[in-house]
């Protein structure tokens, strides 16, 4: 265990500080807008990866948790005057209550029948609000720009929902990193490993699943929330299972299996795709999506454990631990 | 000796099949107990039935004095049986002191996180894997994996230490150190009931053996009278032709 103030924490520093003062030189909406996508797509691969990545069990219907609570943040606001981030809390516990107790009796489903399960569910709810007259059918509702500020989490300058999601994006990864050093991480990561072995060291798989799914939705469904207010309109179409595709792809392209694959995931991959669509988009239509795809692929044929799991094991971070390591006993002397 | 885990009267039927046909035996606190047989003759499938994996047809398991008959799988390391398994089971993409840590976190101590850490380090030491904490398990040759299983199983503090088949494809030179690291374990209290085809470790290890045939228990008794019992050699080297 590492607990002392090193190299690596003042790197760590520099990265925020950067992060916290980029709206100060990228002026753009467009750019802006990149980051913020970044950031949030960063958080919902992140509460993706607490059933993906730490329990294993592969879920396509995170795209339809994120839309129930887009809806639901939108609805109170709209309806009630309720304050998103109340709506927040309130999405939180109903979305991943609800994915709970509804993914549960599937538990004892594996591998990819669990994932389909996933798929059925968030179909399901695409079709219930598609037909449900008070979340606006299909053409879906308007999150009006009456009143600008914090109350309402509404603002014309994207400035505020940068700040929003990178806060956002840094409290989900403390917490993923405070679930993956704890009983409830270890548990999960058992499991994940072999429900057998987790039965006979004493942990109770349902148990622990029904954790995981509910801190899973609950956390994607705050994401929902944010993109609600942020784009300022929601549909039905963003329950799509193409869109799970969004928060699936970076945790595989980033490494299942850690925590920081995932992330790093979502912060090579959202700006590629845009860069690419930038790019080359008007060269030949769909072109991008061409290249996007064969990076993808490339790196899932190459690297199955994904860009971490690589890392993990490659001599590159033993030089570059033993690198930090002389520095640090430079900077700070010997100690422990 | 009081009696620790008594087995009574265990059936097991597949459909039709009897795996386990009546089987009782007894072990005793503190004792290190044999099953041998040949392949097929239902050990392992008494092993799954006393870890809770398995629910007996019929026949009960008292353990303590308690029946704990079809108790749920993940509730027996609390009341202090652990087990290891046939086909090893390493937590893959886990390091050894992670495998380790989970044993710890869930077995009888109740740890949080921090304190099974350094629980699991102390394990390690005692099972001679300290060195390979930060190894994965991949890396490690088959010795090595069978003991991260004793490891694990060790670390959830049991009373009682099913191990099955954890001699399997080691070296005589490699079983010598595994027999005696089961008996530094049995020094420090541990029960241990183990299946194993090694008889030189079975001789050495257990003060009674039970050998089993076609899912019966044939007999038991010390490793010199089971393995003088003449049907125990007939099943073993097969019948002398008149």
């Amino acid at each position: 265990m590492r607990k002392k103030f090193g190299i690596r924490q003042i790197l760590l520093l520099v990265l925020i500080l950067i992060c916290l003062i980029v709206p100060t030189f990228v002026k753009t909406p467009y750019m802006l807008g990149i980051f913020v996508t970044t950031f949030y797509i960063g958080c919902g691969t992140l509460a993706w990866s607490v059933l993906g990545s730490l329990t294993g069990e592969i879920s396509l219907g995170h795209a339809g948790f994120m839309g129930l609570g887009a809806y639901i943040g939108a609805l109170l606001m709209n309806n009630k005057h309720i304050t998103p981030w109340v709506g927040m809390l309130v999405a939180f516990v109903v979305v991943g209550l609800l994915a709970a107790c509804l993914l549960a009796p599937c538990f004892v489903l594996s591998g990819p029948y669990f994932t389909l399960v996933t798929i059925a569910f968030a179909e399901a709810f695409r079709n219930l609000f598609t037909n449900w007259d008070y979340a606006g059918k299909g053409q879906g509702i308007l999150v009006p720009l009456k009143e600008q500020g914090m109350y309402s989490m509404r603002w014309i300058s994207k400035v505020p929902y940068y700040y929003i999601a990178l806060i956002m994006l840094i409290v989900f990864y403390v917490i993923l990193r405070k679930i993956d050093r704890s009983k409830l991480g270890y548990a999960l990561k058992t499991i994940r490993e072999d429900e057998e072995t987790a039965n006979a060291v004493g942990i109770n798989p349902f148990k622990y699943k029904f954790i995981a799914t509910f801190i899973s939705a609950g956390l994607i469904a705050v994401v929902g929330v944010f993109y609600a207010n942020y784009i300022g309109y929601i549909n039905p179409d963003i329950m799509k299972q193409s869109q799970a595709l969004n928060y699936v792809m970076p945790a595989i392209i980033g490494g299942i299996g850690s925590i920081t694959g995932p992330l790093l995931g979502a912060i090579i991959l959202t700006p590629l795709s845009e860069f690419l669509s930038a790019t080359l988009s008007h060269i030949a239509g769909g072109l991008n999506l061409v290249v996007y795809a064969v990076i993808v692929i490339a790196v899932i044929l190459f690297r199955p454990t994904g860009i971490m799991g690589w890392f993990d094991h490659s001599k590159f971070k033993k030089k570059m631990n033993d690198r930090f390591d002389a520095i640090d006993a430079k900077l700070f002397g010997k100690r422990g | 000796m009081a009696e620790l885990l008594e087995i009574k009267n265990l059936t097991k039927n597949f459909h039709g099949l009897k795996a386990v046909s009546d089987v009782s035996f007894t072990v005793e606190k503190g004792s290190i107990t044999g099953m041998i047989g040949s392949n097929g003759a239902g050990k392992t499938t008494v092993f799954n039935m006393i870890s809770g994996v398995l629910t007996p047809t019929s026949g009960s398991i008292i353990y303590q004095g308690k029946d704990i008959t079809g108790t749920k799988a993940c509730k027996y390391t609390g009341m202090g049986i652990a087990r290891t398994f046939q086909i090893m089971k390493p937590l893959r993409n886990m390091t050894v002191l992670d495998n380790v840590v989970s044993g710890a976190i869930f077995g009888r101590k109740q740890l949080n996180a921090v304190q099974a850490r350094e629980y699991a380090a102390e394990i390690l030491e005692f099972t001679g894997l300290y060195d390979k904490k930060d190894l994965y398990p991949k890396d490690m040759g088959t010795p090595y994996k069978k003991r991260l299983e004793v490891a694990r199983a060790l670390a959830t503090d049991p009373e009682l230490l099913l191990l099955d088949e954890v001699m399997a494809g080691l070296n005589p030179t490699e079983t010598d150190e595994a027999v005696e690291l089961f008996q530094k374990i049995n020094e420090q209290g541990t029960t241990i009931l183990l299946i194993e085809h090694i008889m030189r470790a079975v001789a050495s290890l257990c003060q009674k053996v039970v050998v089993m045939h076609h899912g019966e228990k044939i007999t038991e008794g010390t490793p010199e009278q089971v393995m003088n019992d003449p049907y125990v050699i007939e099943i073993y080297l097969g019948k002398e032709e008149d």
